[in-house]
């Protein structure tokens, strides 16, 4: 469950003071697909990336799975993110010189496993994510939509609970894009709890309970089941 | 202008000092406005700002703590190097002992160091929790240790602007000699000082694991002490090899292979890790098992060394000094 609550997010100060988050409140139940849809500068990724603990809040509070995410010193930051939270970025945020299941491993290179389980993991996401078939190939050479499912791969490998979404569909085609909410709609039947953050119209009426909250300047407006 | 504010060693170690300072004491006003408005329940914009100004002021505090440390064996060489231009001065010794403020400042640093490590060991505990528990004790901390820190940058500038070059000055033969009868405290003569020596070591090791907390710090306190002497009045002559040269300083030098260095950072760390796992165990109820293991690792390496230097001229003369 993710709870937020009156959170704010300033930059700059005095004349430059640009508020890109006012009060927002919101709560997420577990399980639930949320569809932040807005503009670009409406608030969107930046409540992603507070919720991911990416970022502090200017005010407010913010709790994910019973943790205090809003508050979160940069250390236990990190360690939240690797047990609760799987990111699946707008550019895919990859390591071109790697391969695939290389990137796919990166999140639980500090996970304490062993390698043999590590590789196990990478290759249950893998599969989950259908790249399994280009596990040994460099990420430079994948399309935008092998690249999505690398990074999809990559967001699922530690089994997280809470699946954030950043403007995923933004460098797909249709057919590629299609495929990716098939995906989520897979991850929402497995009990995920996901906040994806699009301006994509294929979000706005999805082939599963959804919840669409539309954004404007920085705060909520209208809601929409 | 005088010649000892323009020695190279001086100009640099002033103007590492200086710089420091600077540091920390716009960091103790940071830590000031921290202490004023600090409320970790609150969820205010201001609270956030403290939070995060807490986090680039307590790590300027903790690299520079960091740095302070490493200059005081840098400290001891300026003033070994000093003895050059000091009349009468062959170590450190002389120069230390040149005017009223070198003994009180070296007492004061080592004061400080010890401060400064237990500091970096409370901020540790503070940045593995996730509420910042410690932040008001560390803060606190840390402004008690900024006065202390204003006095040594104090007293380093009246000690090396007050340093005459023209004035001889007695050194470690005169000072640590056996002029004015046995220095050794407690009314000790050497055989006792060893047994205490060797006994303490013993004890030390074996209460890290079993004593009282304030028990421990004192035993670290009184083993490093007992320590000093030791060096000082007997494993020293042994470096030296001359029953009459007993001096804390001219071991730092090149001639002994900067064995000083050596002696006295493990013997300093040793005992502060001694005192910092007793701190965290009986203060803060901490786990301190890998303090006290590394603790007792550099103690009984500082004993094995002080022993070996003994036994090594004892195989090679076949006599004892």
């Amino acid at each position: 469950m993710i709870r937020i609550e009156d959170v704010g997010k300033r930059f700059g100060e005095g004349e430059n003071l640009f508020e890109a988050l006012k009060s927002i409140t919101l709560e997420v139940e577990e399980g639930e697909c949320v569809i932040l849809s807005g503009i670009s500068g409406s608030g969107k990724s930046t409540l992603l990336s507070l919720i991911a603990a990416l970022d502090r809040p200017s005010s407010g509070k913010i709790v994910v799975e019973g943790e205090l995410v809003s508050k979160l010193p940069d250390l236990h930051a990190s360690a939240y993110r690797a047990k609760t939270i799987g990111v699946i970025f707008q550019h895919f945020n990859l390591i071109e010189s790697l391969s695939v299941e290389e990137n796919v491993i990166v999140p639980l290179i500090n996970s304490g496993l062993d390698m043999p389980a590590i590789r196990k993991m990478a290759e249950q996401s893998m599969q989950r994510a259908s790249i399994l078939h280009k596990a040994s190939q460099d990420v430079a050479s994948l399309s935008g939509g092998e690249k999505q499912r690398c990074a999809i791969a990559r967001a699922l490998v530690h089994d997280p609970k809470v699946i954030l979404c950043d403007e995923p569909t933004a460098n797909l085609d249709r057919e590629n894009s299609l495929r990716f909410i098939e995906t989520i709609q897979k991850l929402h039947q497995a009990g995920k709890t996901i906040v994806v953050a699009t301006h994509d119209p294929l979000f706005e009426a999805l082939p599963f309970e959804s919840r669409v909250i539309h954004m404007a300047d920085g705060m909520i407006g209208k809601h929409g089941e | 202008m005088n010649e000892i504010l323009l020695s190279s060693e001086v100009i640099v170690y002033l103007l590492s000092e200086a710089v420091l300072y600077l540091l920390l004491f716009i960091a103790a006003i940071a830590t000031l406005g921290i202490l004023k408005g600090w409320n970790f329940d609150r969820f205010t914009k201001r609270q956030f700002d403290l939070e995060n100004r807490s986090y680039l002021v307590m790590s300027i505090i903790f690299f520079v703590l960091g740095l302070k440390m490493l200059l005081l064996p840098y400290f001891a060489y300026t003033i070994d190097a000093l003895s050059l231009l000091v009349p009468g001065a062959m170590c450190a010794a002389g120069v230390i002992d040149a005017n009223d403020y070198g003994s009180p400042l070296l007492l004061l640093k080592i004061i400080i160091l010890f401060l400064s490590g237990l500091w970096l060991g409370i901020n540790r505990l503070d940045l593995e929790e996730k509420h910042y528990p410690y932040m008001k004790l560390k803060s606190w901390f840390y402004l008690l240790l900024f006065v202390l820190l204003s006095v040594e940058m104090v007293l380093d500038i009246l000690y090396f602007s007050h340093i005459e070059t023209t004035n001889p000055v007695s050194c470690c033969s005169v000072i640590f000699g056996e002029i004015g009868g046995n220095s050794l405290p407690f009314g000790l003569d050497i055989p006792k000082l060893l047994i205490l020596f060797y006994l303490l070591y013993a004890l030390l090791v074996l209460m890290l694991f079993t004593g009282h907390y304030l028990v421990r710090i004192a035993a670290s306190l009184f083993f490093a002490m007992i320590a000093y002497y030791s060096v000082v009045y007997f494993f020293g002559t042994y470096i030296y090899e001359l029953p009459t040269h007993r001096c804390p300083f001219c071991m730092l030098q090149a001639e002994y292979h900067y064995v000083g260095y050596l002696l006295w950072g493990v013997l300093f760390s040793g005992t502060f890790l001694a005192i910092e796992s007793a701190v965290m165990e009986g203060i803060f109820g901490r786990d301190a098992l890998k303090l006290k293991k590394i603790s007792i690792g550099l103690l009984t390496l500082f004993v094995l060394l002080c022993s070996s230097y003994v036994g090594l001229y004892y195989l090679k003369n076949g006599v004892l000094l």
